[in-house]
């Protein structure tokens, strides 16, 4: 069962990071900047996973599922702190919310 | 022996030291006390050394002592070193018992005083550091005494605080002796770097060929000795000294640490003797004081200056008598000294006493008459002062001006002019003298010493019952001179200023020149002739002067002559002051004033802020990258991941 | 025959991978972006099955696209209208410096891929059937990274604590024991 080399999959992960980048660079949902990091950290572990059957190694799905657990947790606060500037009655949107500014 | 001269020199400090520790633990009483019998102690522990020493042979008079060697530098140590010789121990005796007595006269004037503690704390201070400067046996003993005595002359002329004058003068005090100090420590330096050693008397021996350096270090030496001593060109600072209690000016500024240049000078005889020029040149410092203070003190109308710029004077005689080689005569003339200014500044201090710190002699007129005691202990120091036999500075004064007649024509310009400093010191003296004690009772004496009180019955009864007395300056409920403890310090040295002097009387008997001779050999040794032709001319000459103050100002037969131009050129003590406060002092403020315009402002304050403006304006401009929006971060952090991965790649 | 099977099956996701990857991005309303990262979610999934990752791909699909997701939805739709965000904005040369990294970075990770591709990159090691396996996960798990293991634990658990705190906090300043007063747990207004 002979399918695509790793370069493919590692081709299809660099679009998916730099897909998920540019959303987050752009966007100012932070809903959609959140859905954007998902697809940046998805784009790394299939990265990872690629690499891990390149090698042979299953060292490489283990970091894939550590990046995973990090990853609920990222959505987990993210969508708490979303919901609590939605309760405040503020704009959803990242431009606005600079109070840390300099 | 040596354990007694350390309880001489510790006496005092302990007696500081544990006034200052307990505080408001020891009554004012208490604390005078403990002052007095700390200087006594001295004294006693002095005469003890003064007996040991005298039952040893002449040469074998010299044990140093160390207790602790605190610096090492290579081959070059110094210790806590005293050294217990003929002149130190001299000198401790002078000390400690002029001191004693002087301490024990500031029990009954500070009386009532309300920092009296801080003051006898001082008193026994400057004991100690007197002592410590007479007994140091190396250099750098002697300067730490040297500038103990003058911090705690700096601490009692300022004792009034609340006075701006007092004040004043103590900063003035300072900082002239500073310019001395900084001469002497020069001389250190250059002794240190030949010698290797600053112990007496090593230090002194540099040897021949090297003119240049012993001039330098004797210069040096001078010029400390100069401004301790408030000589020529250093002396403005003496008269304001007068600012402080009167018997600080007794102790320190008359009896004991004006005369440590005269100390000093003995002391490094060694070096002058190499140098002569400069020894000469301290004669001629020695001379010109006395004749320029005798002439100021002509013209002077506060009671303590008159006797201050008389100090000057007495110390020129003393410089020119150690400029001349007549070490033992200046040592003399030193003792003698202590005895009979110490007797006027404290018989004046009965009458500012009295008078409620009154001191100006126009006001004082006819006091005599009822301060008795007084008026015969001032007439006794004043004869002192002139010199006349069979008072105590005959004996001495007149052995110096003797020596001058051994110098070639150097020494007999000085001789001439001690000589009209002694026609001078008559008329001072005793121009001082007729307008303060006889003649009317002036309107303000009145109304001090005899409000409603018993005039007559003032006499004899001296004011024992302290007890009774209300305390404090401005009371003045006197019941006569003083307390005993200020008549009976003024008695004690009035004796002494009377037979104080016969213990030498140079054609015939001469043991305190025996005694200080192994330590400094006098140069000049005046002939029984000469000493003969000086005391009869210095006899005459201080006569002429009582004769001539008596016409002017105790009969008022001769009128003051008036010549506007002298006058005021006295009046003004020579334009000294302003003289430096022209060349130094006004020259040093525009300069600093410029500098501060011209330089510190715009350069320095200019660039310290330009600085700091720069920082912040590169702070307020980063400042604007930290806009706080969450994408301009990303984005930094996406663009530098970006560069980086293409470093990473162009690296392998 | 099997190879071309394969490359079809990875032709089909890797394409619904990236044109999901591109909706998440691109779509206005996040609710639909959610339902498009499921898909970007599952393509990923068949990925992993091509890669020997059973366990991953499993994993992928339960606890992301199954659990995250569906959290995902909810806040989305709790939100509802309020959700919605300009699309872009900012300044100009954000977009363009947006644009310019993402290309950037895309563009070198390609680079780099092909100088290399001819080499190391091609030569697959040899697996046994056990590779990717829950057996043979949780048995390099629970040996080799037990403390990777461990750390993600705590920081889940960090997580969950953290999301109580923060909605117990945004209901205001009626939590007991919480430093309250004016200004305090409130977003200030923005200036």
């Amino acid at each position: 069962m002979r399918g695509p080399d790793v370069p493919w999959y590692l081709a299809v992960a660099a679009f998916l990071f730099a897909t998920g980048a540019l959303g987050v660079l752009l966007r100012r949902s932070p809903l959609i900047v959140l859905l954007s990091l998902e697809i940046m950290l998805n784009g790394a572990n299939l990265a990872l996973i690629a690499f891990s059957r390149l090698h042979g190694e299953s060292s490489g799905q283990i970091f894939a599922l550590a990046v995973m657990a990090v990853a609920a947790s990222e959505v987990v606060v993210g969508l708490g702190l979303i919901v609590a500037i939605a309760r405040k009655r503020l704009d959803l949107d990242v431009d606005k919310l600079s109070i840390l500014r300099g | 022996m040596i354990v007694a001269a350390w309880i001489c020199l510790v006496a005092p400090l302990a007696a500081a030291l544990l006034i200052t520790l307990l505080g408001t633990g020891v009554s004012r009483r208490g604390a005078a006390y403990l002052a007095t019998t700390s200087v006594l102690g001295s004294f006693a522990a002095a005469a003890v050394v003064f007996a040991k020493l005298w039952g040893e042979s002449p040469d074998a008079r010299s044990h140093p002592s160390t207790v602790w060697e605190w610096l090492t530098a290579g081959s070059f140590h110094v210790g806590l070193r005293i050294l217990v010789d003929p002149l130190s121990v001299f000198m401790m005796l002078v000390v400690s018992g002029v001191g004693f007595l002087i301490v024990a006269y500031s029990i009954g004037y500070m009386d009532g005083d309300d920092e009296e503690r801080r003051y006898f704390a001082y008193m026994a201070l400057f004991v100690f550091s007197m002592l410590l400067l007479v007994q140091a046996g190396n250099l750098v003993i002697l300067l730490a005494g040297w500038g103990l005595v003058g911090l705690c002359s700096y601490l009692l002329i300022g004792f009034w605080h609340e006075r701006p004058a007092a004040i004043a003068a103590a900063k003035k005090a300072f900082v002239m002796n500073a310019i001395g100090d900084a001469t002497m420590a020069l001389a250190f330096f250059l002794l240190i770097q030949h010698r290797q050693t600053l112990n007496f008397p090593d230090a002194f021996a540099v040897g021949p060929g090297h003119g240049w350096l012993v001039n330098l270090v004797a210069l040096g030496l001078l010029g400390g000795a100069v401004a301790k001593s408030a000589q020529l060109p250093l002396q403005t600072w003496l008269p304001d000294a007068m600012e402080g209690p009167t018997p600080v000016s007794a102790l320190i500024h008359a009896a004991t640490m004006v005369t440590a240049g005269v100390y000093l000078i003995v002391r490094t005889h060694a070096v002058f003797e190499q140098a002569p020029r400069v020894q000469e040149l301290a004669a001629g410092l020695g001379a010109g004081t006395l004749l320029m203070a005798g002439l100021i003190a002509l013209v002077q109308t506060d009671i303590k200056r008159v006797i201050a710029y008389s100090t000057m004077s007495q110390i020129g005689y003393m410089f020119l008598g150690a400029g001349l080689g007549a070490y033992a005569n200046a040592e003399f003339h030193l003792m003698t000294h202590a005895f009979f200014k110490a007797l006027l500044f404290m018989a004046a201090g009965l009458v500012i006493h009295a008078l409620a710190g009154e001191q100006d002699i126009r006001k004082m007129s006819g006091i005599g008459r009822l301060m008795p005691m007084t008026r015969l202990a001032f007439l006794i120091g004043s004869l002192a002062l002139v010199g006349l036999p069979p008072f105590a500075g005959f004996f001495s004064k007149d052995s110096i001006i003797a020596a001058a007649m051994d110098r070639g024509w150097y020494g007999y310009v000085l001789f001439a002019a001690a000589l009209a400093g002694t026609f001078l010191t008559g008329v001072y003296a005793f121009r001082l003298f007729f307008i303060v004690f006889p003649g009317e009772l002036s309107p303000f004496v009145q109304e001090h010493l005899m409000r409603g009180s018993h005039a007559a019955g003032m006499e004899g009864a001296h004011g024992e019952d302290d007890a009774s007395r209300p305390h404090g300056h401005d009371v003045h409920e006197h019941t006569g001179e003083g307390p005993l403890s200020m008549t009976a310090p003024v008695l004690i040295l009035a004796v002494l200023s009377v037979i104080g002097g016969w213990i030498q009387f140079a054609p015939l008997w001469h043991p305190v020149s025996d005694w200080l001779e192994p330590v400094a050999r006098p140069l000049a040794e005046p002939t029984n002739t000469q000493e003969a032709l000086a005391s009869l001319f210095a006899f005459l000459l201080g006569l002429a002067g009582i004769a001539v103050a008596w016409m002017v100002y105790g009969t008022r037969r001769w009128r003051v002559p008036k010549y506007a131009f002298a006058q005021r050129m006295l009046e003004h003590k020579f334009y000294f002051d302003e003289a430096y406060d022209y060349a130094f002092y006004r020259p040093a403020v525009a300069l600093a004033q410029g500098l501060g315009r011209w330089i510190e402002g715009p350069f320095i304050g200019g660039g310290i802020r330009e600085i700091a403006r720069a920082f912040r304006d590169a702070g307020l401009s980063t400042s604007r990258l930290q806009t706080g929006l969450v994408r301009t971060y990303a984005l930094a952090i996406a663009a530098s991941l970006a560069v980086i991965t293409i470093v990473f790649v162009a690296v392998r | 025959m099997a190879n071309v099977l394969v490359w079809a099956v990875w032709v089909v996701a890797a394409f619904s991978c990236l044109a999901s990857g591109i909706a998440v991005v691109s779509f206005a309303n996040p609710f639909f972006s959610a339902l498009a990262l499921i898909g970007n979610l599952a393509s990923l999934a068949v990925l992993y099955l091509l890669l020997s990752a059973e366990f991953v791909a499993a994993g992928q699909v339960l606890v992301y696209a199954g659990a995250v997701m569906v959290m995902f939805l909810f806040v989305t739709a709790y939100l509802g209208g309020r959700a919605d965000a300009p699309w872009a904005g900012g300044p100009t040369w954000q977009q363009f410096g947006a644009v310019l990294a993402a290309g950037a970075i895309l563009v070198e990770v390609i680079v780099v891929i092909g100088l290399k591709a001819g080499g190391r990159l091609s030569h697959e090691a040899k697996i046994d059937a056990g590779f990717g396996s829950p057996h043979r996960i949780g048995r390099v798990f629970l040996t080799d990274h037990l403390l990777a293991f461990e750390i993600t634990s705590v920081v889940l658990l960090v997580a969950a604590v953290g999301a109580v705190i923060l909605g117990a906090h945004s209901r205001g300043d009626r939590v007991p024991g919480h430093v309250s007063g004016p200004g305090r747990g409130t977003w200030p207004e923005e200036t």
